[in-house]
Order: C-alpha cells, then structure tokens, then sequence
C-alpha cells in the first residue's frame, strides 16, 4: 500500500457549477418554502393538532441519522483499526457533519417560532430529551470538527485514534436520542418501546452508508479519480449487511408489539389495514427499500456492478425516507388510547388526515440540497479526497 | 478600511441620534389627555419626572418581561408594571373612533422601536388595544 | 430539635426572598408614589383541581362549558385553520363502554397533571407547571416545536397554525405557539372560579383545592367514587371523573 495523498477538487467545470446551480435551486425553493409557511403559518401544510409532525420532520429526522450512520466509514478505521477505510475517514467525516446540517436547518426551519432559536441554546430543560438532543448535535457538530483536525494536521495525526473513538462513542450516544425523542412518548402506543433507540442507531448505519456511498461514487467518477473495486466491494457487503440488520430489527419491533394486546390496534393498522402508511410499509420500506436492495447487493447477476449499487443506495435511501414517514406520520395517524376498554363515540379518535404540501416537501429536499452542496463546496477547498483510491494504493493487501 | 470607519462612525451618530431625540410624536390618546393635565406619569419617589421618564423608556423590558415571569410562572398579579396598562394608555384613536393597534407604523411603540432598530414581539401575542369593555 | 418540613421550608424561604426582593427593589427602583400591590406568588399548599361527574352533567352542559371556553379566550373562531388545524381547548367526548354498552359524555382539556409529560420533553422549559398545580404554556418560550404535543395522552394542547388579532387582554395568543387549557389561570388568582365551571349551575362539576380538607371538591372527593383519565401512566391528574 502506497502513501495517500489527499487533494482538492479543481471545481471549475461546467459540471461542477452545473450541480451548485442545481442544488441552489433547490435550496432557494425550500427557502420561499419556509417563507410561505412562516409568513401564514402552518395553517398551509399538511399538518394539523393530530398530526403535529410532518413531512419536513421526516426528512429531518432521516438526515440527522444518517448523518451519524455516515461517520461510521471513519469509526470503522479509526476504533476497529481496518487500514482500508482509513483513505476515507475525511469524507466520512465531512458528509456526517453536512448532513447533521441539512437535516438541523429543516428541523429548526419548520419550528413555529424559528426566529425564537436563541432561546432553544439559553433555555434548557433538562428533562427533556430534546433538550439534551440540541447538545448532543452541538457536539457532534464539535468533536467532528476536531476530529477532522486531527486527520488533516499531520502532527495531530497520533491523537486521531483517541478523538476517533470519543466521536464513535458520540455518535452512538446521538443517535439512541434522537430514538429516544419516540421511545419515551408513553401516550402513544406506536411509540413507547426502548426498542426505538437501538433501531434508530441500527438505521443509521444503514442509511448514512449508503449516502457514503453515492457521495464517494459520484465524487470520483465526477473527478475522474480512480476507485478500486477493493473498496467499493467491502462498502457494498458492509451495507447489505446494515439493510440485513434494519430488517431484522423492524421485525423485532413489530413482532413484540403484536405480542402486547394494548399496541395490537396499531399493528394492525401499519401491518394491515392501515391504506396508505400499510402500502408504504410493505411496498416501500420492505419490498423497495430493502429486500430489492439486498438483492441488488448480493445477487451474482448485479453484485459488484456499480451502477447496480448506485441504484440500490438510492432505494435504501428512499426506503429509509418512507419508514420514518411510516414512523412519523402513521404514529400520529393512529389515535391515542384514551379510554381503555370504551369506544369513543365523538369528539376524539379515527384515523388522522395528512396530505403533505408541496411548501413541506421542498422544505425536506432543501435540506437534502444543502448537505449535497456543503459537502460539494468542501471538497474544493480542502483536500478530503484521495487523489486515487485504485486497488493497488488503498488495498492494504492488493498482490499487483 | 477607511469606508469601514465611516460605517462605524454613522452607525454610532445614528444611535446617539436616536437616543438624544427624546421626542415622541404619539403620545397615544390617554397619555397625551394625562399629559395636558399636567400629571406626571411613570413618577418615581426620589427622582425628578424627566429622570423617570428616561429611566421608563430605558428599562420598560426588563421591568416588563421580570413581570410577566412573576405573573406567569407564580401568579403575581396587580402591581404597576402591566402590559395592558401600557397599551391602554398609549394607543390612539382614528377619526371613527376606533382604536389604532399600538403597534401599527408610526403608533407609541412602533415608532421608537423602529428608529433604534429593535423587534417588538410583545404583539404577536398580546392584544394591542385596550380591552373591548373598557 | 424541631424538624424542617418542605413547606415550613418554602415558607421561611419566600419570606426571605420577599424580604431581600423589598430592600434591593428600594435600593435600585425606587417605587411609585401611589403604588398599587402585587399579589403573593402562588404557593404548593394548593392544589387545584377538578371534578366532573358524568353522570349528572348533561350534553347541553358541555356544550355550554366549551361555549364558555371559548368566550372567555377567544379561541375557535380561527378563519384559515381547518378541520384538525382548529384550536380545541376543551371538547365534548361520547365514549361507550365495549362490554355494557354504557354511553357516558364528558368534557375533555388538559388534565393538569402533577406530572405532566409536555413539561418534561418541553425543551425550552416553555411548558410549565405552576406551585398551586396549573399546567401552562409560557409562550414567551415557547419555539413551537410540538413535542408536548407528541408527548400529552389527552390530546389537549393546541398549536397556532395561523396570526391572530383580537386577542381577549388576558390571554394572549399567537402564531407558530402551543396553548392549552389554563384552568381559567387569570380568574383563579382572583378567587374567581373557572369559566367552565361557572358555566354549569349543577354541581356536575365542582372547582377547588384538592388539598383542603374543607373545600367541597376535597369532601366530594372523599366520599364518591372517581377516576383519572389514563390512571395507568401514574400522572396524577387535576382532573378527575365519576361516573365513567
């Protein structure tokens, strides 16, 4: 294995501001997103008293994940010491922090009072688990930051081991909150399970890789760099074994809660009868993004084809954005079990309306968008990426 | 750096400005009435009128929002500083006899508010005219 | 030696602070010549509460507690708000018992609970319980991002989805923020009842401190039968039901 030199993207072609103008677009279109809503108020969206959380939650609450899940490429070189994934740790390191990005500014975007944030890092409760999540992206935020540092300055290079770890640790710690934010609502039955943590993690990693991917993929094919199969073979397997492991534990989760009667009504209602969020569940979380997707990964016929696994990281990505709509929105479609034992006749219950408005969805694109251009511009100006990752310089074990 | 300075400096004029302009064009209906009689609103023991004048157009935030926290969070209620009373004094009338918003352009708290460049955000809340029965 | 109880404690306590508060106050403000007096915060040797007896409120009782709710806070009449998007502080509920068939109605708002889960998630300390037991909404913090809303079992809590003008003086109310039932917070400071309550002239349901041993809600509360709503989640409710 050959030394790795890092370089910066030229980014003076017309493809290069070709994709900033594309993303610009977008972001300015979840910009007037926002002003529409804000300016009138969420009586334009979708969302409603029952349905408090909607599209734009989705995609924050996706971003954010996956951007923890997107740190793992450099967990995996720094805390488990697998020499390969070393070349990648800057990416990795730079989507998590761009998609912690993207996925805050939709959050805080679709709060009612967003011009009130400052009062959000004066006031906290510490009670509340949403609290401690604004610390815990904060921190994110700076310890990858460091950790960065550590990678780039070369006489810091012997404590990125260390700063390594304590990200991982960070990470972990980040993502069982952002679960939590579900797992703790005791009213609700689709909610309260501690199960809700450990999927979310496991979630993660699935969907952070995959973004990992495409980013690392387009990035060298953009920049005709070269990327060895060694590498793009190991991040193939390792995400077809995450898919493997959602899957896994979605039927955990779902299986234990048919098992309690009291959620058995909302069981029903995903798994069954519930029209849409059903449909969603079976035909898109399971079906597209996931079964197609192992299939994909690991079929003689497609596995090790690029283009094969591009598409597969696509459909894991979608997959993903449906079982958190599922998560978010069928949750909160599904009616509180106010009176045990009764029916209630009037004045609360069915299922909840939602129709997602054009304002949210751009709102939830925009922060894709602005992930996709931070990392886009980043690369420009600071070396993250290996002038070559052909299997002869990145392959430790590469026999040429 | 020069154009810099001149900023800075025009910045600077601008608030001494803004604070030595003690004028303030719309009283609102009761005050001004107040006024004409030659009472002495916002009067402090121990302190000249003028002096409790400024110290009121300084401090009207803080003496506000420690207030609404004693109302709100441990119900303390009465007392001299109310936003209610604020509005119920300062608001003016238009030529039908309805009350004008106290924050609308050029009403008692939008005018200052708008000259030293601050947000008022009491009013997106509050009612910003005097109760209906008063 | 004599034993410090917690409410001996937050008395000689406030005390002091009142005292401390009176003297710095002198020093820093001096105070208005005429000065009218502010009342003394609310402590925790009360708690309100109240009780709703389902079996001799009637239909046309609700209605008129809701009618009264909204008079007295000016909520429901939102012109963009539609359907779910509606303020609704306070609602009639029809449920039937699954096995007897029993029809009971009621009136459903925040339960103010002496835990009440939208304080705890609440990450700005923007939802707030007060010492005498009301659940409140500061909405001078409150950023509008709904988690107490996921978090409340009783669906109570409202979130502005439009701008509003015209606001009743003492309850402000606006866009982008969450609002609730306040159990009528600005008439019980001053002895007065709520609005619901004063709305229904049976004693279906009654108002009052759950503490003393001589208000009628305490008393009723001894002898007859009630429940809170959601008893399992161990929240204590203000409110409470017979007859259900």
């Amino acid at each position: 294995m050959s030394i790795i030199r890092y370089e910066q993207t030229q980014g003076k072609s017309l493809g290069f501001y070709a994709l900033i103008a594309g993303l610009g677009a977008f972001i300015l279109a979840a910009l007037a997103g926002v002003y529409y809503m804000e300016h009138n108020g969420h009586h334009v969206t979708g969302m409603s008293n029952r349905i408090v959380w909607g599209l734009p939650h989705v995609f924050a609450l996706f971003l954010i994940v996956a951007a923890s899940g997107a740190l793992n490429v450099a967990s995996i070189a720094s805390v488990f010491q697998k020499k390969i994934y070393k070349p990648l740790s800057r990416l990795s390191g730079l989507v998590a922090l761009a998609l912690l990005a993207g996925g805050l500014m939709v959050l805080v975007l679709d709060l009612g009072r967003p011009d009130r944030l400052i009062v959000a890092m004066t006031e906290y409760n510490f009670n509340s688990i949403f609290a401690w999540n604004i610390i815990l992206y904060n921190g994110f935020f700076a310890i990858v930051a460091v950790y960065l540092w550590m990678m780039f300055e070369r006489r810091m290079n012997k404590y990125s081991r260390t700063v390594g770890v304590a990200a991982f640790t960070w990470r972990l710690i980040l993502t069982t909150g952002t679960g939590s934010i579900f797992g703790f609502l005791v009213a609700r039955q689709a909610y309260d399970a501690v199960m809700m943590a450990p999927m979310f993690v496991i979630m993660s990693f699935a969907f952070g890789l995959a973004f990992f991917i495409l980013i690392l993929m387009a990035s060298y094919k953009w920049t005709e760099r070269q990327l060895g199969d060694a590498i793009v073979n190991r991040l193939s397997n390792l995400l077809g074994v995450f898919v493997a492991a959602v899957l896994y534990f979605v039927a955990v989760y779902h299986v234990g809660n048919l098992y309690l009667v009291e959620n058995s009504g909302v069981e029903n209602f995903i798994l069954v009868d519930g029209g849409i969020y059903t449909q969603l569940f079976w035909y898109g979380q399971i079906i597209l993004g996931s079964l197609v997707p192992l299939a994909l990964l690991y079929s003689p016929a497609t596995r090790g084809n690029r283009t094969m696994l591009g598409l597969a990281s696509v459909l894991i990505i979608v997959g993903g954005l449906v079982q958190l709509y599922v998560i978010i929105i069928g949750g909160q479609a599904y009616p509180m079990e106010l009176f045990p034992g009764k029916e209630i006749l009037e004045g609360y219950g069915g299922i909840a309306a939602y129709t997602p408005t054009l304002a949210e969805l751009m709102l939830g694109l925009g922060g894709i968008a602005v992930s996709l251009i931070a990392v886009t511009y980043l690369v420009k100006f600071l070396p993250f990426l290996p002038e070559s990752l052909a299997d002869d310089v990145a392959d430790p074990h590469h026999k040429g | 750096m020069s154009r810099l300075l001149i900023v800075f400096l025009s910045v600077m004029l601008s608030s001494v400005v803004a604070q030595a302009d003690h004028h303030i064009p719309n009283l609102g209906e009761k005050a001004t009435e107040f006024k004409d009689e030659g009472k002495e609103a916002h009067k402090r023991d121990g302190m000249s009128h003028a002096a409790s004048l400024i110290l009121q157009r300084k401090m009207h935030p803080e003496l506000l929002s420690h207030k609404r926290d004693k109302t709100l969070r441990q119900g303390v209620r009465g007392g001299v500083v109310q936003l209610s009373k604020c509005v119920e004094c300062h608001t003016s009338v238009d030529k039908d006899g309805e009350f004008i918003p106290v924050n609308a352009p050029d009403q008692f708290c939008s005018t200052c508010h708008k000259k030293v460049g601050t947000s008022l955000d009491c009013f997106s809340c509050h009612r910003t005219t005097p109760a209906e029965e008063m | 030696m004599k034993e410090l109880n917690r409410r001996d404690f937050i008395k000689t306590t406030t005390a002091t602070t009142a005292g401390v508060a009176t003297i710095a106050s002198g020093i820093t403000l001096t105070t208005y010549a005429a000065l009218p007096k502010e009342s003394n915060p609310v402590t925790n040797e009360k708690r309100w509460g109240m009780l709703i007896d389902t079996n001799k409120l009637t239909e046309s009782n609700i209605d008129d507690m809701v009618n009264a709710c909204q008079e007295e806070h000016g909520w429901g009449n939102e012109t963009h708000s539609t359907g779910d998007q509606q303020a609704g502080w306070i609602k009639k509920i029809k449920v039937k018992d699954k096995a007897t068939e029993r029809i009971s109605n009621l009136a459903l708002m925040c339960q103010h609970c002496e835990e009440p889960p939208c304080v705890d998630v609440c990450p700005t300390n923007a939802s707030m319980k007060r010492e005498d037991g009301i659940v409140l909404v500061d909405k001078h913090l409150c950023i509008g991002c709904r988690y107490c809303m996921m978090a409340c079992p009783y669906d109570a809590r409202s979130f502005v989805h439009e701008s509003l003008t015209n606001q009743k003086t003492h309850m402000p109310r606006g866009k982008g923020t969450v609002e609730a039932c306040t159990m009528c917070v600005h008439k019980v400071d001053k002895g007065e009842a709520p609005a619901c309550v004063a709305s229904v002239s049976s004693d279906a349901v009654i108002f009052g401190d759950l503490y003393d041993p001589t208000s009628k809600i305490n008393q009723t509360l001894k002898k007859v039968q009630s429940t809170q709503i959601r008893a399992d989640l161990n929240l204590n409710t203000g409110v409470r039901y017979s007859g259900i």
